[in-house]
């Protein structure tokens, strides 16, 4: 039996026993290519859940969606690592209960798609530590080196150039599983620390302040990346962010969902070379 | 004849100690360069780095951020926290582009004038070498001038 018809049968078993009250994964999209975020309710509808490599959505953006979990039933959904991670994060935060969460995990290398075996967060706890220890590079490592090797202003050309294309559409934000404040700082305008208007300016503040809030948070599923209408390569600054926080500070987002977010908390002995 | 460039500068620092210190520096009658403008924060832990944005946008060529030595902070931890996010938003503006140098950060406590005297004297200089900054500061108005194509 197929890894999709497996996860059917174990919907069906879980929707039609109450189990839990909602499936979340994906159907068919506009092109044979793409798929799409499904929402199952019903025993009946779970053939229309599909499982290949064209998945790649990390659907645990939808969890925090308001009063979803409120009702403290189970929701199931389909997540890779990286979503699995998300999850972790978001209890962490407070944001949900992982009790309430039953996970259909699943990996793509290359065309294949293979399970994870597991139901809650803490059963993966063996994939993310062997995801920490591959030290995941770059979606687009030769970009990322190359601007690492530029100089500071080559730097700022180059980001200015990319930031000059944001339309200032906040798909970034709505895409990521991470961005589930009610009240974004963007949204503030008292006082409005960032330009909401697309000039260089208020690009520039917008993407720094987006890349900073998600470090130490960021899982790199890469949504914004490709929710991103103009193609900014947003996944590349994340990805900077990451290397950082695990460099200076030992931290791996979505370790556990008991983890210390890294910028709520400290160690007496922190690096301060930077400090005079 | 043109006058030697004189940078400006935006110092965030907190009330308890680097403030102390710029005002024990200051009834010790010691002369320090007057670049700097300062602004009194209740601790480090309270300055977002949305303050240093602004202040490079509305001009400054650099910015200094001063608070207690790690363990005396008021509010027994406001530094370390402050610690670890200009660690990571350091990482993230070199990575922008924004060259680390123009943002510079100290621990000064309220015994330490003649420290604060030095930390702006020599920051000045730096900042004075590097020239002013006007790469973010006139972000605004390289879009305006290819709007009005």
């Amino acid at each position: 039996m197929s890894i999709e018809e497996q996860y059917r049968t174990r919907a069906k078993e879980l929707l039609s026993g109450g189990a839990v009250k909602m499936v979340i994964g994906y159907g068919k999209g506009t092109t044979p290519s793409r798929r799409r975020p499904l929402f199952i309710t019903s025993p009946d509808d779970v053939e229309r859940l599909m499982l290949d490599d064209a998945c790649i959505t990390n659907l645990s953006g939808y969890l925090v969606s308001e009063g979803l979990l409120s009702d403290e039933k189970r929701v199931a959904v389909f997540l890779r690592p990286e979503g699995i991670r998300a999850v972790n994060i978001l209890a962490a935060e407070s944001q949900l209960d992982a009790e309430q969460i039953v996970i259909f995990g699943f990996d793509v290398s290359g065309n294949e798609v293979q399970a994870l075996k597991g139901i809650h967060v803490e059963e993966f706890s063996d994939v993310i530590r062997s995801i920490k220890e591959g030290a995941p590079e770059a979606d687009e490592e030769e970009l990322f080196e190359k601007i690492e090797k530029m100089s500071p202003q080559e730097r700022f050309s180059f980001w200015q150039e990319e930031f000059a294309k944001c339309i200032k559409c906040y798909a970034c934000r709505q895409a990521c599983p991470m961005c589930y404040c009610r009240r974004c700082i963007v949204d503030s305008n008292q006082p409005q620390w960032i330009n909401t208007s697309s000039h260089s300016l208020g690009n520039f503040e917008w993407n720094i302040v987006r890349a900073f809030h998600l470090s130490g948070r960021c899982v790199e599923c890469g949504n914004c990346d490709r929710a991103c209408p103009v193609n900014i390569p947003l996944r590349l600054i994340n990805h900077r962010m990451a290397e950082e926080v695990l460099g200076a500070f030992d931290h791996f987002a979505g370790m556990s969902k008991t983890q210390e977010p890294v910028l709520a908390s400290f160690k007496k002995d922190d690096s301060e070379t930077f400090i005079l | 004849m043109s006058e030697p460039f004189e940078p400006k500068i935006i110092a965030f620092v907190c009330t308890y100690c680097t403030y102390a210190g710029a005002d024990l520096a200051g009834t010790s009658r010691l002369k320090y360069a007057p670049n700097v403008r300062i602004i009194r924060l209740p601790c480090t832990g309270r300055i977002s780095p949305m303050f240093i944005l602004k202040a490079l946008q509305k001009g400054a060529d650099g910015v200094l951020i001063s608070g207690c030595h790690p363990g005396d902070c008021h509010f027994t931890h406001g530094n370390y926290h402050a610690r670890r996010r200009w660690m990571v938003f350091r990482a993230l503006l070199d990575f922008i582009g924004i060259p680390p140098e123009r943002v510079k950060y100290s621990w000064i406590s309220a015994a330490e004038g003649v420290k604060f005297a030095e930390f702006i004297n020599t920051v000045t200089e730096d900042i004075r070498k590097l020239g002013p900054f006007e790469q973010y500061s006139q972000l605004i108005g390289q879009t305006e001038a290819s709007a009005s194509l």
